[in-house]
C-alpha cells in the first residue's frame, strides 16, 4: 500500500487525466447505446457517480487538511537545553508521546504529524497523497475516503457496462465504439486493482479508528489504540461529524478590549498572607510563589504542561522599559534560579560538541532535547545560547556548520563546561523518568523536595531519543513522522543504525511496563553511545561508563521507575533491527541492570575542584556545581 | 513640548503569557485543562478562571458533537456536491462564532479589569488558550516630562 501511494507528483495529474479522459470516452461511445437499448437511467446513474467522485476528489485536493499554524515565539518558553524532545500524555490510560516539532515550535498533539513535503504539521495526519498532491488529515479525510469509495464504484460501473456493451457487439468489435469501449475497459481494469485495494485498506482503517500513519508504523500492533471508540462510532466520526474548522487563513477580528490599569486583584488567601508576613518583602514572596507553586503543579499533574522557568521579561518583551518602580524591577530582574537548574544544560554540552563534529554519534546522545541537531527535522545544531533555538526552523544548517563555534560558545559560558562531569548522569536518569517535568524535578531535587512525587508526575519516560524512533525505517517500515514522505532526518536514521545496535523500534503508545523497559534501554544506550564520543570530555565520559556493582543497579532503576508496574529486569538482548520484520513491534526486553549502573557513576567521578560546590541529590548521588 | 498630562496616565504592558494546554485524557476531542496556573494566582480568582475554561470546553463539546444536525449537514453537502459550503456555515463555525463572542465578553467583563487577556484558542490551532498577563507600568510622566523640559531649556 505505501509503495502504491508514493507515485510522485506527476501521478496526480496523470491519474486525473486517465480518470476524466476514460470517463468522457465512456459517456460518448458506450452510453448512447446503453441508454437506447437498456435504460436511460444508466447514463444518469453513471454521471451522478462520476460527479460525486470528482467533487470528493476536488475537496480532497484543495481542502486544507488541518494545518497547524506555527507557534509564536512567546509560546516556547523553555531554553532549548532544558526542553525535552518528548512530552508524555495519558489518553484513556495509555501513554502517548508528543514530540517537539522544531519547525512549528510546539509539541505535536496526538495524531499530529509533520509532513515534510508540505512542511506543515497536520492534525490527525493520515498520509501525504501524491495523487491529489495534498496531505490527508482531519479535515479532508472524509472526502478522501468517499473519493476512494466512489472511484471504486465508478470503475466497476464503467467496466461492467463496458462489458455489457462489448458482449452485445461481439461481431462488431472493429467498430470505433467497441474498440474504444474495450480500451476504456482495459484502463478501468488496470486501475481497479490498486484502487480497490486502497479502498479496502481504508475501510479497515476507518473501522478500527486508525490513520494510515499509525497502521503502517505499527503503533498499535502490540497494544491498544487509545483513539478508537468502537467500530460504529469510528465510522460515524469519519462520515458524520461536522466539518472541522481550519486554523490557518482565518480572519482575525481585531482585539477591541483594552487593558488599562489599575487592575483588580483577588483577595489574598490565608496562606498567602502568612507568606507575606514571614517574608522579607514582595520580591521573595513572588519568587517563592512562582517556583514552589510551579513545583506543586508538576507534582500533582500527570499531563503535559511544563512548569515554566522563571520568566525573563527583558528577553521576551524587549520593549519593556526599565522604569525605576519597585514593580518594574521585579519584572526586569530575572529571579535567581537554583544553581542546579541553571547548570542543567551542561549535561548536553559534551554531546553537543560531538554532534557537531562527529556526525554518527548523534543518535545515541541522550537525553533528547529540542535543540539536538538533526533530531529535529534536520535543523539547527549546537550552540550554547538561547538564540540557537531560534534558528531551529531553518533546514539548511547541517551538523558540521556551527560545530566550530559550539566549543567556543560552550567554553565561554562560565561554569558550564566544568559542571559536566559528575552530576549529569544523575539528571539524565531523572530526566528519563520525568520527561516534561524535568526542569522542575531537578529544582525539587535541589531543594530536597520529595523527588518521588515529581517522578510520579510523568507516567513514563518520555525523553525517548529520536534515534529510537527513527530506527524503524531501517526495516523498510516507516517511522511515525516520516510516513510515505522523505524522512525528516534521514541522516539521523543512518546514524542510529551505526551506533545503536540493540535498540527496539519505539512505539509511541506503549504500556507503562514497556516504557519502563525502554527507559532502561535508553539509559544504557546513552551511556554506551556516549563512550564513543571523541572529545575533550572523553575523560569525563570514561569516568561515567565503567560499570558499578550490580547491586546498585536494580534499586536505582526501580526507584526511577517506581511508578511503573511489573518492572522486572531481564537479560539484555541484542536484536538487530534489520532482523525483525518490517513493522514488527514485539515487546523488547529491558536492558540488564548493568546498563543502569552508570546512573550511579557520579559517585565515583566527583573530583572537587576550585570553586566547586557539592550538592547532594536524590538517592544519595552527589554532583558538583562550579560556583 | 511634552504634555505631562498624557504621560501621567497609567499604562499597561505585556509582562508574561500563560498557556493553558489541552486535556487529552479523553482522546483528541477538544478540551482544555482546568488546572489553575500559578502565574494567575495573584491576578484572578480560581473559580472565575475555571468557569471560563469549563464553559469553553462545553462549547467545543457541542461543536464536535456527532448527532442529527451534523449528519444532515453532511448529507446535504454530499447531495449538492459540496457547493453548499459556499453559502452555508457549518455547525462548527457557528459554535466558533459563539465562542469568540463569549471570549470577547469575558475579556471585557472579567479579564481586562484584572490586567489579563484571553486569546481565542483557534488562533493557536486549538492547542492552547493563551492568557496574556499585563503589568501596570506606573506613571512615567513626571520623570520624562521634566527631563524633556530640562533638555529643551539646555538647548
Amino acid at each position: 500500500m505505501p509503495g502504491f501511494s508514493s507515485g510522485g507528483v506527476g501521478g496526480g495529474v496523470g491519474a486525473t487525466t486517465f480518470l476524466v479522459g476514460a470517463t468522457t470516452l465512456f459517456f460518448c461511445f458506450t452510453c448512447p447505446w446503453l441508454s437506447e437499448h437498456l435504460s436511460s437511467v444508466i447514463p444518469i446513474y453513471n454521471a451522478v457517480i462520476f460527479l460525486f467522485t470528482l467533487a470528493n476528489f476536488c475537496m480532497a485536493t484543495f481542502m486544507d487538511p488541518g494545518i497547524f499554524p506555527r507557534a509564536e515565539e512567546d509560546e516556547d518558553k523553555e531554553d532549548d537545553f532544558r526542553a525535552p524532545l518528548y512530552k508524555t500524555v495519558e489518553i484513556k490510560g495509555i501513554q502517548v508521546r508528543m514530540k517537539w516539532c522544531s519547525t512549528c515550535r510546539f509539541y505535536r498533539p496526538p495524531r499530529c504529524s509533520h509532513c515534510s513535503v508540505c512542511d506543515n504539521c497536520v492534525e490527525d495526519f493520515d498520509h501525504h497523497c501524491p495523487w491529489v498532491n495534498n496531505c490527508i488529515g482531519r479535515r479532508n479525510y472524509r472526502y478522501f475516503f468517499l473519493f476512494l469509495l466512489s472511484l471504486t464504484t465508478h470503475i466497476m460501473n464503467v467496466f461492467g457496462f463496458g462489458l455489457v456493451y462489448v458482449l452485445h457487439h461481439q461481431k462488431e468489435l472493429d467498430t470505433p465504439g467497441a474498440a474504444v469501449t474495450m480500451g476504456v475497459m482495459c484502463v478501468a481494469g488496470l486501475f481497479f486493482v490498486p484502487v480497490a485495494g486502497l479502498t479496502g485498506f481504508h475501510i479497515v482503517l476507518v473501522a478500527r479508528g486508525r490513520t494510515t500513519n499509525e497502521q503502517v508504523t505499527g503503533k498499535f500492533r502490540g497494544g491498544v489504540n487509545p483513539f478508537t471508540n468502537g467500530c460504529l462510532r469510528n465510522i460515524t466520526h469519519v462520515l458524520c461529524s461536522s466539518q472541522a474548522p481550519r486554523y490557518i487563513g482565518r480572519w482575525r477580528g481585531r482585539q477591541t478590549v483594552e487593558v488599562q490599569p489599575p487592575f483588580l486583584r483577588p483577595a489574598l488567601t490565608e496562606a498567602q498572607l502568612e507568606a507575606k508576613v514571614l517574608d522579607n518583602g514582595i520580591q521573595n514572596d513572588r519568587h517563592s510563589t512562582r517556583s514552589k507553586s510551579s513545583l506543586d503543579q508538576m507534582e500533582s499533574q500527570s499531563a503535559d504542561a511544563e512548569a515554566p522557568p522563571p520568566p525573563k521579561p527583558e528577553l521576551r518583551y524587549p520593549g519593556l522599559p526599565r522604569a525605576d518602580t519597585e514593580e518594574s524591577s521585579l519584572l526586569t530582574e530575572a529571579p535567581p534560579t537554583p544553581s542546579m537548574y541553571k547548570y542543567r544544560p551542561t549535561y548536553n554540552s559534551p554531546g553537543r560538541n560531538h554532534t557537531a563534529l562527529t556526525h554518527p554519534n548523534k543518535s545515541s546522545r541522550q537525553p533528547s532535547y529540542r535543540s539536538e541537531p538533526s533530531s529535529l527535522d534536520g535543523t539547527t545544531v549546537v550552540g550554547g545560547g538561547v538564540g540557537v533555538r531560534r534558528g531551529g526552523g531553518e533546514r539548511g544548517e547541517g551538523p558540521g556548520g556551527p560545530g566550530g563555534t559550539a566549543g567556543g560558545v560552550l567554553g565561554g559560558m562560565s561554569g558550564y563546561s566544568l559542571t559536566g562531569r559528575s552530576y549529569t548522569s544523575y539528571p539524565s536518569s531523572l530526566v528519563l523518568s520525568t520527561g516534561g517535568s524535568h526542569s522542575s524535578s531537578l529544582r525539587s531535587a535541589h531543594t530536597a523536595h520529595n523527588p518521588l512525587a515529581t517522578l510520579h508526575s510523568e507516567g513514563t519516560t518520555d525523553t525517548s531519543y529520536k534515534s529510537l524512533a527513527n530506527q524503524t525505517p531501517r526495516n523498510g517500515s516507516l517511522s511515525y513522522d516520516s510516513l510515505l514522505t522523505p524522512s525528516e532526518s534521514p541522516e539521523f536514521e543512518s546514524a542510529a543504525h551505526e551506533l545503536s545496535p540493540q535498540n527496539t523500534p519505539l512505539q509511541g503508545y506503549t504500556s507503562p511496563f514497556l516504557s519502563a523497559q525502554i527507559a532502561q534501554q535508553r539509559e544504557g544506550q546513552l551511556l554506551q553511545g556516549s563512550a564513543t564520543f571523541s572529545s575533550p570530555h572523553k575523560a569525563y565520559l570514561r569516568a561515567v561508563s565503567p560499570p558499578l556493582p550490580s547491586s546498585a543497579g536494580p534499586p536505582e532503576t526501580h526507584y526511577l521507575l517506581q511508578h511503573n508496574q511489573d518492572f522486572s529486569s531481564r537479560p539484555p538482548r541484542n536484536p538487530s533491527s534489520s532482523s525483525s520484520s518490517p513493522g514488527a513491534r514485539s515487546l523488547e526486553p529491558p536492558v540488564s541492570p548493568s546498563t543502569s549502573r552508570p546512573v550511579l557513576a557520579n559517585h565515583t567521578t566527583s573530583k572537587p575542584g576550585g570553586g566547586v560546590k557539592k550538592v547532594t541529590g536524590v538517592g544519595g548521588t552527589t554532583y558538583e556545581i562550579s560556583v | 513640548m511634552f504634555h505631562n498630562l498624557q504621560e501621567l496616565r497609567h499604562s499597561a504592558s505585556l509582562a508574561n503569557k500563560v498557556f493553558i494546554q489541552r486535556d487529552y485524557s479523553e482522546g483528541t476531542t477538544c478540551k482544555f485543562q482546568t488546572k489553575f496556573p500559578s502565574e494567575l494566582e495573584s491576578r484572578i480568582e480560581r473559580t472565575l478562571f475555571e468557569d471560563t475554561v469549563k464553559t469553553l470546553n462545553n462549547y467545543y463539546a457541542e461543536a464536535e458533537k456527532i448527532g442529527g444536525q451534523s449528519y444532515l449537514e453532511g448529507c446535504l453537502a454530499c447531495a449538492t456536491a459540496y457547493l453548499i459550503f459556499l453559502c452555508m456555515e457549518t455547525r462548527y463555525e457557528k459554535v466558533l462564532k459563539k465562542i469568540a463572542k463569549y471570549i470577547q465578553e469575558q475579556n471585557e467583563k472579567i479579564y481586562a479589569p484584572r490586567g489579563l487577556l484571553i486569546t481565542d484558542p483557534i488562533e493557536r490551532g486549538m492547542r492552547v488558550i493563551e492568557i496574556s498577563i499585563y503589568e501596570d507600568r506606573g506613571s512615567s510622566g513626571s520623570s520624562s516630562g521634566s527631563s524633556s523640559v530640562s533638555g529643551s531649556t539646555a538647548r
